[in-house]
């Protein structure tokens, strides 16, 4: 075996990719996980990981210097100075808007893994059907009882916190013990049941926190500093769960700094021999071989590889022979809910930082509900005490005011929808030759938007979250509905979609490229719809599976 | 209990308090050097003063103890657009010739009952109008940007968060229910 030569080549280290490196190295392949950012050491590199508030110079907030170097990262929440460092640089890496697109991205080892918002949701049957169902752009090839074991297998390894609610649309997965709602959580809960009987729910949100040892790794500490980086390795990350994992085979060899540009592709034997990478440090330029090969790049950028190979076969790349390549860009929609405040509950409080929330799962179009749009929504959200004591007309200076900010101000509880987007064909990436990035590489053109299904929605989860609040007993409702943009949910999926038929469809339903079985696509792009679900439990699941197969396959020959 | 104390040594030991550089004038005032505006002495007197009326030192420190004005300067310096600072700036300007027009005299002049009950009328009277720090008149702007900075600054101080509420950088624990004394203002 030479010095590049492997059995398995990962293309990224986030969520899915380092799950494919930990199922693949731990059924023996060597393999080597390619990641075109810097590296991040698990702890050592989590720089602001222990810093109170008090510690940063402008107290976690955003300078104009940071403003003016991240044009896409300040339109939303992730440009702050606690974690900058965590999120790619937007002028090295550029792409083009033909419509806007809010693409926040992770480059580095881990990926958005460090990042992420940890909710975890199984699908339910219903979601696999829907398309078939609705006759929209292709059925799945697959049902959940497809996925459901390895749903449970990357559970019990990523740990999942979360209540066995019993929910048929929410389906129950192998649960670490759930946190806790507090107290108003508890009351709204229990409204909830008394008012819908069971036909909406209101549980604690299921996450990627351990709340029980667990693999040496330490139980959540309520710090709610998540995205800095755990130093207890309390949520699931790379870091933290599968590269640990894949390292202790032997088997696995990380390089940090390569970048993917193309899949290399093998006309006489129709499957790939590897890969080329061009040293993001050294712009230098290297070739890997290997049997198999995972992208799990990241959605778009999985798809932007796939763009970029073998184009003397099919000029659009591999796997654009269905015409479906880079096709059907899907999201959550959001920035959309309500919220109110609570009385009563004064001499109540709670203690620590829960790094969760609670969900109210889909119901929209189900059961008989039937609406002028197709599909449907979840909440997140959470009741919590307000900070200091605003309000007090005549206490807003002096030595009153002064002590009246150290009291605990009302209680409030909000929720916020997550929208199901629909995979439209002609919302689409393309190639844009014409601008490159600091690598001289040509970057992605976004055309999408989203369409009369989901906007119908928003005013549905606008108004619903105001009804719901209020039913529950909350006052003084306000709601919201800005941004409808996508991008902002940063659940990339599509693009590279699963399905049954080459002529329709870029992947098979064991997440394999139709035009070259060695080649599997196990991040977002691999999605044939969205579900309103976070979505990162299904990819792990799917890598998991796919790369199982992957293995059995290759034992038997047949790629 | 060992693993979170080390956690927290750790913090201590790696942060620093960040300060501006900065040097003293004539009069022996802290003059802070910006980057982006300019703010003579006076002006920088004006911001303390205000925030200490805003924060003053009672049985606990006040806004001047807990360095709340060099937070406030750091961030009208780093934070704010060109279009905001000049507006803010402008309304320095704007509020000084207010309270010189009434007392004859500067605001770091005035006694305490008088700096109080000018911001307290400068408040109501903005309430009414419902002015606030996103008003285009650059009085407001000036004041409520102040208010809102002084104000954050001493929430988020170290002093107000391990003597004034209870923070814990580990908590190490989630408790639904903790009984508090009922709100004052309830």
């Amino acid at each position: 075996m030479s010095a590049n030569t492997y059995d398995a080549i990962v293309i990224g280290s986030g969520i899915s990719g380092g799950w494919a490196a930990k199922e693949l190295t731990e059924k023996g392949l060597k393999t080597i996980m390619l990641e075109r950012g810097r590296n991040i050491e698990h702890i050592k590199d989590y720089v602001n990981a222990n810093k109170d508030p008090w510690e940063f110079p402008h107290r976690g907030g955003r300078t104009q210097k940071m403003i003016e170097d991240y044009p896409v990262l300040k339109r939303d929440y992730p440009l702050n100075e606690t974690n900058l460092d965590f999120w790619a640089n937007d002028k090295e890496s550029p792409y083009v808007e033909k419509k806007r697109f809010d693409w926040f991205r992770g480059y580095h080892v881990g990926g958005r893994s460090l990042m992420w918002g940890r909710q975890s949701y199984r699908w339910a049957d219903f979601n696999f059907e829907e398309n078939l169902k609705d006759g929209i752009a292709v059925d799945w090839p697959i049902r959940y009882k497809d996925l459901e074991q390895w749903y449970g297998y990357v559970e019990r390894f990523a740990g999942i916190s979360g209540n066995k609610d019993g929910l048929a649309v929410l389906p129950d997965g192998d649960f670490m013990p759930p946190m806790d709602m507090n107290i108003v959580e508890k009351d709204v809960a229990k409204r909830f049941k008394d008012i819908y009987k069971g036909a909406r729910s209101f549980v604690i949100g299921r996450t990627a926190n351990i709340t029980v040892p667990h693999n040496n790794r330490t139980n959540c500490q309520y710090r709610n500093k998540c995205w800095l980086g755990c130093p207890f390795g309390a949520y699931f990350s790379t870091q933290s769960a599968t590269l640990p994992a894949a390292a202790a085979t032997g088997n696995l060899t990380v390089r940090p700094w390569s970048i993917v540009t193309k899949i290399l592709y093998d006309k006489d034997t129709k499957k790939a021999k590897g890969v080329e990478v061009l040293d993001a440090e050294t712009n230098q330029t290297y070739e890997f071989f290997a049997k198999i090969v995972f992208v799990n790049a990241s959605a778009f950028n999985s798809t932007w590889i796939l763009m970029n190979s073998a184009t003397d076969i099919w000029p659009d790349g591999l796997g654009s022979s269905s015409g479906e390549l880079g096709h059907n860009v899907m999201d959550h929609h959001l920035n959309v809910g309500a919220g109110g405040t609570v009385e009563g509950y004064l001499d109540k409080y709670y203690f620590g930082r829960r790094a969760n929330g609670i969900y109210i799962p889909r119901y929209r179009n189900l059961n008989g509900d039937k609406r002028d749009y197709i599909r449907g929504f979840g909440y997140q959200g959470g009741a919590s005490r307000d900070g200091w004591g605003k309000n007090v007309a005549e206490m807003n200076i002096g030595g009153a005011f002064k002590d009246a900010v150290t009291e605990a101000g009302i209680w409030e509880m909000g929720i916020g929808g997550f929208g199901e987007t629909l995979p439209y064909h002609e919302n689409k990436i393309t190639l844009d030759k014409t601008v490159k990035d600091k690598w001289g590489l040509p970057v992605l053109a976004f055309d999408a938007e989203l369409k009369d299904n989901e906007l119908k929605m928003r005013k549905d989860m606008e108004n619903d979250a105001k009804e719901m609040l209020e039913a529950a007993g909350v006052k003084n409702v306000h709601t919201y509905s800005s941004n409808p943009y996508l991008g902002r949910g940063i659940h990339e999926m599509g693009t590279a979609r699963m399905g049954r038929d080459p002529k329709t469809s870029v992947l098979n339903g064991w997440n394999q490229v139709w035009d070259a079985k060695n080649v599997f696509v196990t991040d977002g792009a691999a999605m044939t719809s969205a579900a309103c679900q976070n979505p990162s439990l299904t990819y792990m699941a799917l890598t998991a599976r796919a790369a199982n197969y992957a293995v059995e396959e290759l034992k038997k020959n047949n790629i | 209990m060992n693993r979170r104390i080390a956690i927290r040594n750790m913090a201590l030991l790696l942060g620093g308090t960040v300060l501006l550089p900065s040097c003293l004038n004539s009069k022996g005032n802290k003059v802070v050097q910006l980057k982006h505006i300019t703010l003579d002495d006076d002006q920088q007197t004006l911001i303390a003063e205000i925030a200490e009326t805003i924060i003053p030192k009672t049985s606990t420190p006040g806004a001047k103890d807990l360095k709340l004005p060099e937070f406030v300067l750091l961030m009208l310096d780093d934070c704010y657009n060109k279009k905001d600072q000049l507006q803010i700036l402008e309304g320095l300007t704007a509020f000084n010739n207010l309270v010189k027009s009434k007392f004859n005299k500067d605001f770091a002049n005035l006694s305490i009952k008088e700096r109080e009950s000018f911001l307290n009328d400068f408040e109501s009277s903005a309430k009414q109008a419902q002015k606030n720090s996103k008003s285009t008149d650059s009085i407001n702007a000036f004041y409520w940007a102040i208010k809102q900075q002084t104000v954050f600054a001493y929430t988020t101080s170290q002093y107000f968060m391990t003597k004034q509420i209870v923070y814990e950088l580990v908590p190490g624990r989630y408790n639904v229910h903790v009984p508090v004394k009922k709100l004052k203002s309830a």
